[in-house]
């Protein structure tokens, strides 16, 4: 009932679901990133070759037909700078000169017949010498002096030589670089922004379900009253809500007939109890001396036996049905056991037996005052009933955090073996006990009613250790106006 | 003193009105909250019984309609319920007091002069009881028969101040519980006897004339006469 949520906002299902859906939604936006960029990127290299191949072809033919005067190089080179003005996805650069593109031409003896671009050439020649390039086929070439590649297009003149035209990749890396940074920067924006909304919607969802579950574990012992909240969406959770609380009703209404039946099976009992009661009385004052005043007497005190057992029989149905009424009041348990044991002591004394209680610091407990009382009794009387001579009972009151345990410990025979696994069920007793067997399982409907337990042992020493342990502070801090509700019924 | 007994069922009311005139009280009984309602407001009554279970109305309603009509008499209420509910609680911090069915006599009685006497408190209280030779000093919590100290024990003492408060009348061991240990319980065992039993030791020691009586199956009597 009491199992405390410790600081639900960490354990809620809302993160784990708003991890697992932000995960998935990221690793497939990704997936489908890196197949676009694989697109772009072979789209690019397909115009730049196109373009390459179509230049070089150009230049190709302004080479051959060009006549080899002192004029060659200055009308070649010209061309090729003006086909490299118009160098597809170009990026302005830094400084003036082109070192975007090449244009490159080999003599047949492998010497530079002609080069513009930047630099000298020689570096460029050199790499292009290392690598066998084919014609029309453009070709990476990794150049000295250059980071990024160069892609590379060569064509075979009529004169031997080879006229070489070669496209830096930088402006092709960078346009992929920059869509990549983008992509990157919208994902983790979109990624963080999904993330918020499902977490943002679960938690939504969950907190109404931990709402639920928490009004509903308030709902406990005897507590009926209170409804799980409702919205007036119509979706799970509300239905959920619904039915718990149509659920709870259908208690209520057969816990409310419970009582019904107890307290009028009680009061058609009572009323004729008190009138034998009172007339037996009355005859005993008129014939208080002689013979007839003893079955009189025996009347009387088997009439009071007869109610307590009534008293009890309900109270442990009720309690057996979760369903007995409290009126909760400061206790302060110590107190109560030392005067019980004052109470007790001569009793035991007569009987030869010993009570011991430990001293206990101040404790003290929300209960009904007058079921805790009539509980403590019966661990008394049940000790002064069955006890042979000559033993020791210890009562010791063990205070923890949130809980409170009285032990009623003896060195006598303890509980036989063939009652033990009933010891707390209603008409159990021993062969010998002249009680009416309730004694046990109304310690244990008091100590359930209060949110507690009751357990019965044999102690490895012998003896029987009986333990009842009760909520310090009643799990439900709601629970005290039950009792002005139940009058209001 | 008139009493006003609130009781549905004639075979209570009967035997209730007769032992009740027997001890002392002028009776007038009414079985339905209707008649009690007229009868309280005509009647000038001291003190005033209610059961809870009455047909034509619920008896804590019935009181608190007196009170606000102006019926400032004492009640004890008389309940067949098995737990006792929090306006029954309330109107016992109010100065009324309740019984749960059934009951002893006794028990009755003593609740009625209890209520009474706290509703009249005598000036100042007395701090010395005397019953024939048995003398108490309630200051000095000490107590002697014929001018020879007892030997009591502090719980002791409280039980036989609560005798001598009641001599000559019958006290019930259920009585005895709530008003020296401070517990309405019912236990299955003699606990209540053996103290009496103890105490009759001491004060009726061998050669006196016995004070403390046992009526069985009724409780106990301090002789006063």
């Amino acid at each position: 009932m009491s199992s405390k949520i410790a600081s639900p906002k960490l354990r809620s299902a809302a993160w784990r679901i708003s991890f697992w859906a932000s995960l998935a939604f990221a690793f497939g936006t990704m997936l489908v990133f890196i197949f676009l960029q694989e697109f772009v990127e072979q789209d690019i290299q397909r115009r730049s070759d196109a373009w390459l191949s179509g230049e070089v072809e150009v230049l190709g033919n302004v080479a051959e037909r060009t006549p080899k005067d002192r004029l060659y190089g200055r009308v070649v080179g010209e061309v090729a700078e003006l086909a490299g003005r118009e160098v597809p996805n170009k990026l302005p650069s830094e400084n003036d000169a082109n070192d975007s593109v090449f244009f490159l031409q080999r003599g047949s003896n492998d010497s530079l017949q002609l080069w513009v671009g930047a630099g000298s050439g020689t570096d460029t020649l050199a790499a292009i010498l290392r690598i066998k390039l084919i014609p029309d086929q453009p070709t990476d070439v990794r150049v000295k002096g250059f980071a990024v590649p160069f892609r590379v297009a060569c064509i075979r003149v009529d004169d031997g030589s080879r006229i070489y035209l070669g496209l830096s990749e930088r402006d092709e890396l960078r346009v992929l670089r920059n869509l990549r940074i983008r992509f990157l920067l919208w994902w983790l924006l979109i990624v963080f922004f999904g993330f918020a909304i499902v977490f943002l919607t679960t938690r939504r969802m969950l907190s109404h379900v931990r709402r639920i579950t928490e009004a509903a574990s308030q709902i406990g012992h005897s507590d009926l009253n209170t409804r799980v909240p409702t919205t007036k969406r119509n979706d799970e959770v509300a239905q959920l809500a619904l039915t718990l609380n149509r659920m709870l009703d259908r208690i209520e209404s057969s816990m409310h007939q419970l009582h019904t039946i107890t307290d009028s099976l009680a009061h058609d009992l009572r009323s004729p109890l008190t009138a034998i009661r009172g007339k037996l009385e009355m005859s005993l004052s008129a014939s208080s001396h002689g013979e007839q005043a003893e079955p009189i007497v025996c009347a009387l005190e088997e009439l009071d036996r007869l109610t307590e057992f009534l008293n009890q029989s309900l109270d442990v149905a009720e309690a057996k049905a979760d369903a007995l009424r409290l009126t909760r009041t400061q206790i302060e348990l110590d107190e109560l056991l030392r005067v019980m044991t004052d109470l007790y002591e001569p009793s035991m004394a007569d009987k030869g037996l010993q009570i011991r209680l430990y001293n206990a610091d101040r404790v003290t407990i929300q209960a009904d005052a007058a079921l805790i009382h009539r509980m403590i009794a019966n661990l008394f009387d049940n000790e002064l009933k069955h006890l042979p001579a000559a033993c020791t009972v210890s009562i010791r009151l063990q205070a923890e955090e949130e809980s409170v345990s009285i032990v009623f410990e003896d060195n006598g025979p303890g509980f036989s073996t063939e009652v033990m696994p009933l010891l707390f069920e209603s008409r159990v007793k021993g062969k010998e006990s002249n009680g009416h067997g309730l004694g046990l399982a109304f310690i244990d409907a008091v100590a359930r009613a209060h949110g507690g337990t009751a357990a019965a042992s044999n102690r490895p020493k012998g003896g029987a250790q009986v333990t009842v342990t009760l909520p310090r502070v009643s799990g439900v801090t709601s629970v005290s106006p039950i009792g002005m509700v139940h009058a209001a019924h | 003193m008139r009493l006003l007994l609130v009781e549905d069922e004639l075979d209570i009311q009967d035997f209730l009105r007769r032992s009740l005139e027997e001890a002392g009280y002028q009776v007038e009984a009414a079985s339905d909250g209707k008649t009690a309602q007229r009868l309280a407001i005509d009647g000038a009554f001291d003190i005033l019984i209610v059961d809870l279970g009455l047909p034509d109305q619920d008896g804590i309603s019935l009181i608190l309609r007196l009170r606000q009509l102006g019926v400032r008499a004492p009640v004890l209420i008389l309940s067949a319920r098995r737990s006792v509910d929090d306006r029954v609680r309330g109107l016992e911090q109010g100065g009324d007091d309740y019984l749960t069915k059934p009951f002893a006599l006794a028990e009755l009685l003593a609740r009625l002069r209890n209520l009474l006497k706290r509703n009249n408190p005598p000036g100042n209280e007395a701090t010395r009881l005397r019953v024939l030779d048995l003398e108490l000093d309630l200051l000095r919590r000490e107590a002697s028969r014929s001018g020879q100290m007892l030997q009591l024990t502090p719980q002791e003492f409280v039980l036989l101040e609560y005798f001598c408060r009641n001599a000559g009348r019958v006290v019930t061991r259920s009585m005895i519980l709530d008003q020296v240990w401070g517990m309405r319980i019912q236990p299955e065992t003699n606990v209540v006897d053996v103290h009496i039993y103890r105490l009759r030791g001491k004060v009726d020691s061998i050669g006196q004339q016995p004070l403390i009586r046992t009526l069985r199956g009724v409780g106990y009597v301090l002789k006063d006469r």
